[in-house]
């Protein structure tokens, strides 16, 4: 059972997605994506169809990223139990409804264009984040990541 | 008269490379084939039989015509010699009798095969030597085959400056005469955007379909108020999105062919706002309710009456896009159901598509053409005055909007908040596109939309 978050737990949501037809019927989705737990940082590359490549990466790579999710681990942690327990992120889970519900974002840039990336492409990150409803996920818990 | 028929040395030249005796050279000369076509012929690879064949024909050999054929030239004045040549040329019965019944009389038919017709096409192939870059091979990438792969070679060089008053692909080659078509930029810093080939891509790979991607039946009756508050905010987007296509549609074709991906790129938008207006209209009409009262529309005014290709990108693309783009986000936060929940977090995508090509369209000319620096803030001068006129003038958008937020009329104060965050957000982020692309509005910054950033 992969734990959250880890290299591992991604790339389970990695596989699912590049075989989904669902996925692919969304479109391409072209993004360096940054997603931050507490101190812990995974860059996804998004390129065409498919996540292509995932990483654990530092503070000062979010400067490269297009834009980076954020939230308080156990927000992470409410968000993933949420879409396991529904099977897709409820109205309160979806990743825009997050993004509005924190004054500084849930998806953030140093770059005001690059930021819009998480528009452009939304319906597919929500996609790869609803895609966790089908693997059982250990938690790290909040002090693996402080 | 054939044995005396003098074969130019060219001509014979390109015979013996291609085996073609002298005997069937003079024929065809005597035939009235031109030393010119037959070298063209022979270049086509056109064999010494074949021409033999040829040759016999129009000496008499070819199909015998029909009893109908016959009876039919007969009924309309066309003597049987005139059609077992046109037969020997090689034409079918079925077309000479088509021809027959619309009316070509029989000097007409003789002109036609004086000139080289009857079936047999006279070749020019100058076409073929057209000085084009060729050998180009283009490969699919993990995204297919895109604009981008293709811009190879000179295909791939967007000039700064288009001359060509034509429709003329890029890369083409022009031939003289051809009339103008009315294009009126010329000038790619005038249109132009790094990201347009990208964004016409993606726009094409993320479509979908509002009759039948939208999950209808997932609507349920609202109360009267929360339905006709859905419906103005339907009305409105619904109304503004068609503008767009409208402003967008009236500028394709000013747009010289230099520009492609451009061109491609708007075209795409115009069909994102057309499904907009369509998928929003549709709501609006699908659960008992009906359409609201129009806008005010001094914001679409500013957009109508844009001058200028970029001070139309500023204003729509950049300012007011960006508050739909607002709009949308909410709209999905708040949705009463499934339906609307897609819709408007389909139509978001497709939004920041727009901006996406605004602002760095904004930027290339901030890039290239410095000194529009002053000239673009007055567009946003503008276009900012026009909108906040609407925010004065409009109650339906703003209180249509508090009331879905707030689930209610009665709950309309706290649904106010939530319009005043979505006003803000829509400040914020235009701010942030904007200086993203060098432009700070700082003082410059409308006071009724800096009003909404220290609410």
């Amino acid at each position: 059972m992969p734990t959250f978050p880890s290299v591992e737990w991604f790339n389970a949501i990695k596989d699912l997605v590049n075989n989904s037809p669902e996925f692919r019927q969304l479109g391409t989705i072209d993004a360096v994506v940054g997603v931050k737990v507490g101190n812990k940082i995974y860059e996804l590359t998004f390129e065409a169809f498919e996540l292509t490549n995932v990483r654990e990466a530092a503070e000062s790579d979010l400067r490269d990223m297009d834009f980076w999710l954020e939230q308080p681990y156990e927000k992470w942690q409410e968000m993933l139990e949420n879409i396991k327990k529904n099977g897709a992120a409820d109205l309160s889970h979806t990743l825009n409804t997050i993004d509005l519900s924190m004054p500084e974002g849930f998806a953030r840039s140093y770059d005001g264009y690059r930021r819009d990336a998480f528009y452009r492409f939304n319906q597919s990150l929500q996609d790869f984040f609803n895609a966790s409803a089908k693997i059982d996920t250990q938690f790290a818990g909040a002090a693996a990541v402080a | 008269m054939a044995d005396t028929t003098t074969i130019p040395e060219n001509l014979r030249a390109v015979a013996q490379q291609k085996g073609w005796p002298d005997d069937l050279l003079q024929q065809a000369l005597a035939a009235g084939a031109t030393p010119d076509q037959l070298i063209g012929y022979m270049n086509q690879g056109v064999t010494a039989d074949q021409a033999r064949q040829v040759l016999a024909g129009m000496q008499g050999g070819g199909a015998e015509p029909s009893p109908a054929i016959l009876a039919k030239a007969q009924e309309k004045g066309w003597p049987e010699d005139l059609v077992r040549q046109a037969l020997s040329m090689g034409a079918a019965e079925a077309d000479l009798i088509n021809y027959m019944d619309m009316g070509v009389t029989a000097e007409q038919a003789r002109q036609f095969m004086a000139q080289g017709g009857g079936g047999r096409p006279q070749l020019d192939l100058s076409w073929m030597d057209t000085p084009t870059e060729w050998n180009t091979r283009a490969r699919p990438t993990k995204h297919g085959l895109t604009l981008e792969a293709i811009n190879i070679g000179k295909y791939g060089e967007v000039p700064d400056e288009w001359p060509y008053q034509t429709e003329m692909p890029r890369g083409a080659v022009p031939i003289p005469g051809v009339e103008g078509m009315g294009y009126s930029i010329f000038q790619k810093q005038e249109v132009w955007s790094d990201a347009c080939a990208r964004l016409y891509e993606e726009a094409i790979q993320r479509r979908w379909r509002p009759a039948t991607d939208v999950p209808w039946e997932s609507i349920q009756p609202l109360p009267d108020d929360l339905e006709r508050a859905i419906d103005q905010i339907c009305t409105h987007i619904s109304e503004k999105e068609q503008l767009e296509a409208d402003v967008l549609g009236r500028w394709e074709p000013e747009i010289s062919y230099g520009y492609h991906e451009v061109k491609l790129y708007l075209a795409t938008t115009i069909f994102e706002n057309a499904r907009a207006a369509e998928v929003f209209r549709k709501r609006a009409l699908s659960n008992g309710g009906g359409l609201g009262v129009q806008s005010t529309g001094w914001a679409f005014r500013a957009v109508v009456d844009a001058r200028n290709f970029t001070e139309m990108v500023a204003i729509q693309m950049v300012l007011l896009d960006s508050l739909t783009l607002a709009q949308y986000q909410f709209g999905e936060a708040y949705a009463k159901n499934p339906a609307e929940r897609f819709i408007f977090s389909h139509c978001l995508q497709d939004k920041a598509r727009h901006i996406a090509y605004g602002i760095t369209h904004l930027k290339y000319v901030m890039n290239h053409r410095p000194d529009r620096r002053e000239e673009v803030l007055r567009y946003l001068d503008k276009g900012e005055m026009m909108l906040l006129q609407d925010d004065k003038k409009d109650p339906a958008v703003r209180e249509a909007f508090a009331i879905y937020f707030g689930g209610s009329t009665a709950a309309i104060a706290d649904g106010m908040q939530v319009y005043r965050q979505m006003r803000k957000r829509h400040v914020e982020q235009y701010l942030a596109r904007l200086k993203w692309a060098t432009l700070d509005r700082g003082e410059r910054l409308a006071p009724g939309l800096r009003a909404y950033l220290e609410a």
